[in-house]
């Protein structure tokens, strides 16, 4: 349940002390960035180099020494396997995890190690995602406290909006083990937005969009007197500027007559790709940008780009949408949009969020590094040097909580971007008559049949009185706390039973998965859609078929002879429908079903329950009778 | 720490009624939920971090009951003693049930492809347009409290708030 828990911790209190040094630290998948107070402004601070990115790759060489930054990430190609890149993504994930995602395949992981906890077997000795991260945040502190002369005594870090409870739990180990002392985590759109003092107007709507290097992240954030509020929050784990450097390699090789990206031999084509993000950062600038290959030249315009990165664009742009459908928001409510992330730089992509938004995004802080110095300001304020604001983050859930019914669909119970803290009642009833026991089975995910969503736990309620099918009525209570911990108990309400399940941390969902749902639920819809038909044309078939049969068996007698025979033949051939995956014929013969057994229906109403049910189909009369 | 209201009207300072000023609404809620919001007893005893959490809750429910149109409107009929659990056949005229099913089928049988996205476009407007007016009119029955009028108007609220969904759903298929 831990995926739940966005909330960014409380903060804690800020006691008034000597001015402290502070940092804010933007950790991120392909670069880091820290942030702190020169001379009464936050800034981001350069290296030796003058370079403010540091690349979040670390080198873990033969000679034990470690190498963090551009000097690990120049090793990358050399020495693959000791290069420890993108540690960001293996945060919080199981060793499971990490080999399916294929964002690994380069590393050796230890076989020592607990599935839950994977590590990396480097040249340099067993190294954790943890302890590499740490390595990442210590090589920062260090540039702060080289640059500024004093230690850091306490640091904000950020973190993607929807990290999961051991993602941030990690995160927190991570700088912990760099000796930080972490004042608070908090969500990366929600610094980008203090960064630019957003939190001191009196209200807005305001959409966060975030294009890293290979991550797209969009959230928007609701602000109201000081409380900030994720209403939503979307993206694609998969997209990011690499992928517009690999529409102009494409393109590349099309002009060099290579016949597509296939063919490019694998050691050209890191080559290939540095010329074309070239050409791209060339065209943020310029009208048009050269490339050379191979002795060729090949000139890109900017509108050639444009067609080679619409796909791309369109994506972002669905993915905004989502986002605010979501919110049951138009873009018309939308106060400010932000840009966060290197490749927002493209024209392009501005000129995209501008027209979807109908509004120019705020661009005045370099979007490489606005969320850093967001933490830096936050980091001021907790550390006591500034006065506190009424600051309050009010959070959704991710993913929609529901519980497995009849023919294994998901009843879903608290929709995904619901306000948490949230407790939620539903009552379900008994399929079958004399049931005295039910297991409930909690899911989360936004698809519509249990297999295709994420199992969080199963437990039953026992000791339901015998009653007749659809008589007993049980209601399950969700409750998810601030901390997103999701406890669910069930009650039946005649005898007022009940039993009750906590869900542990530990069946937390990872980012991928989050996304992988809500994509597959996005992909598989109609799918779903159609899935769902048949489950339900066959419960209804099984229903009527179990109704038929038990009145058969009391008042068979009541029948004529052809009519038996007619609502024999229609059972047998529903029962052949039901064999088959067709909805629509199962209907069909349901309905034919219905038909036969109409009059026998009308008269054992008759007989029973008198004239007022009249019209009642069948089977709800046999509930009411039995 | 918060004191609760024999409704969630007057829980946030509203007057009873179906037309609600929404920014009130919000701005009371979040002031409310500074309050009593867990964050605030991060460093408080369980008893009152379990306080915190279900008047949070609390807030949250009643939030989201006014804010929802549809939820809002069976509240209301609600408090009136209305239960609107149970839908009367009486409660369903043939012309509506019939136009629905009109509705649900021109949505069943479009295209599931792009060349869907403007019809279902129109469907969507055309939809609202009309919840935009029913809602008018059940906010007229339930001023005069013709309440049978206004359960009646509610159910047609569901049909149609339901049909709003599944035009986006199958919009989101598509895109």
């Amino acid at each position: 349940m831990s995926l739940l828990q966005i909330s960014e911790p409380g903060g804690r209190p800020v006691r008034r002390t000597d001015r402290k040094r502070a940092a804010g630290i933007d950790l991120g998948t392909t670069n880091s960035l820290i942030a702190t107070d020169v001379n009464g402004e936050v800034r981001t601070l350069a290296d030796a180099d003058s370079a403010h990115l540091l690349p979040s790759a670390v080198h873990y060489r033969a000679d034990g020494a470690t190498t963090v930054g551009a000097a690990a990430k120049a090793q990358a190609a050399a020495d693959p396997a000791n290069v420890i890149v993108s540690v960001k993504r293996a945060l919080g994930k199981s060793l499971d995890e990490l080999e399916d995602s294929g964002d690994y395949r380069q590393y050796r992981f230890d076989s020592e190690c607990e599935p839950g906890s994977p590590a990396f077997v480097t040249a340099a000795g067993v190294r954790n995602p943890v302890e590499v991260s740490a390595d990442i945040l210590k090589t920062l502190v260090q540039r702060a406290e080289a640059r500024t002369g004093e230690a850091v005594e306490g640091a904000v870090i950020t973190v993607p909006a929807y990290f999961n409870d051991a993602q941030r739990q990690q995160t927190r180990h991570a700088a912990e083990l760099a000796g930080i002392r972490v004042l608070r985590l908090l969500n990366e759109p929600t610094a980008a937005a203090v960064a630019y003092g957003l939190d001191t107007q009196e209200q807005g709507n305001i959409i966060v969009f975030d294009l890293g290097g290979g991550t797209f992240d969009v959230s928007l954030l609701s602000l109201r007197k000081g409380v900030f509020e994720v209403l939503a929050t979307g993206g694609d784990t998969a997209l990011g500027g690499d992928d517009f450097d690999k529409a102009v390699a494409g393109w590349l090789a099309d002009q060099c007559g290579l016949g597509g990206m296939d063919s490019i031999a694998a050691r050209d084509y890191p080559a290939m790709l540095q010329a074309a993000n070239r050409a791209r950062e060339a065209l943020s600038e310029a009208e048009q940008a050269e490339l050379s290959w191979n002795g060729s030249s090949f000139t890109l315009s900017a509108a050639e780009f444009a067609e080679l990165a619409a796909p791309l664009v369109r994506r972002t742009m669905l993915a905004c949408r989502r986002v605010l459908r979501d919110a049951r928001m138009e873009t018309g409510a939308i106060d400010n949009v932000l840009l966060v992330g290197g490749a927002t730089r493209m024209p392009l992509i501005r000129r995209a969020v501008a027209d979807y938004f109908g509004r120019e995004p705020l661009q005045d802080i370099d979007p490489d590094r606005v969320v850093a110095i967001g933490a830096g300001i936050q980091a001021e304020v907790l550390a006591g040097n500034k006065p506190a604001g009424d600051f309050l983050l009010l959070d959704v859930n991710p993913l929609s909580l529901g519980i497995e019914t009849m023919g294994e669909l998901v009843e879903k119970i608290i929709h995904r971007n619901t306000s948490i803290p949230v407790s939620k009642s539903q009552e379900f009833t008994t399929f079958k008559d004399g049931q005295t026991a039910m297991a409930l089975h909690v899911v989360q995910g936004e698809r519509e049949l249990v297999g295709e969503c994420r199992s969080l736990a199963r437990f039953s309620l026992r000791g339901i009185p015998p009653m007749v099918a659809g008589a007993a009525k049980v209601k399950v209570t969700f409750q998810v706390d601030a901390d997103g911990l999701l406890s669910v108990s069930a009650e039946e309400a005649s005898t007022g039973r009940k039993a009750e399940v906590q869900v542990k941390p530990s069946y937390g969902l990872d980012l991928d998965q989050v996304e992988q749902m809500l994509k597959d639920s996005h992909e598989h819809a109609r799918a779903d859609m159609s899935a769902r038909a048949l489950r339900e044309a066959r419960l209804e078939a099984t229903r009527l078929m179990e109704a038929i049969g038990a009145a058969l068996e009391v008042d068979g007698e009541l029948l004529e002879t052809a009519e038996r025979a007619a609502i024999d033949q229609a059972l047998h051939a529903l029962r052949q429908a039901m064999a088959e995956e067709n909805a629509a014929r199962i209907e069909e013969r349901t309905e034919q079903l219905n038909h036969a057994s109409e009059g026998f229906a009308e008269r054992r109403m008759n007989m029973t329950v008198g004239a007022a049910l009249r019209g009642e189909s069948i089977d709800a009369i046999d509930e009411r009778t039995e | 720490m918060l004191s609760i209201a024999d409704n969630y009207f007057s829980q946030f300072e509203l007057p009873v009624g179906y037309d609600i000023d929404l920014d009130r609404l919000n701005g009371q809620f979040r002031e409310l939920q500074t309050i009593v919001h867990p964050d605030r007893y991060a460093a408080a005893e369980d008893e009152q971090r379990l306080q915190a959490i279900k008047l949070s809750s609390y807030l949250n429910e009643a939030y989201e009951t006014l804010k929802s149109p549809l939820r809002r409107a069976g509240y209301l009929l609600q408090m009136q003693g209305v239960d609107i659990e149970q839908v009367e056949q009486s409660d369903l005229d043939p012309e509506l049930l019939f136009e629905q099913l009109r509705l649900r089928e021109s949505l069943a049988e479009l295209p599931k492809d792009e060349s869907a996205l403007e019809r279902l476009e129109e469907l969507h407007h055309a939809t609202s347009a009309k919840l935009a007016q029913r809602q008018r009119e059940f906010a007229d029955f339930l001023a005069e409290a013709s309440l049978g009028q206004a359960r009646k108007l509610f159910h047609e609220l569901q049909f149609l708030t339901k049909l709003q969904a599944e035009i986006e759903k199958a919009e989101d298929a598509i895109v």
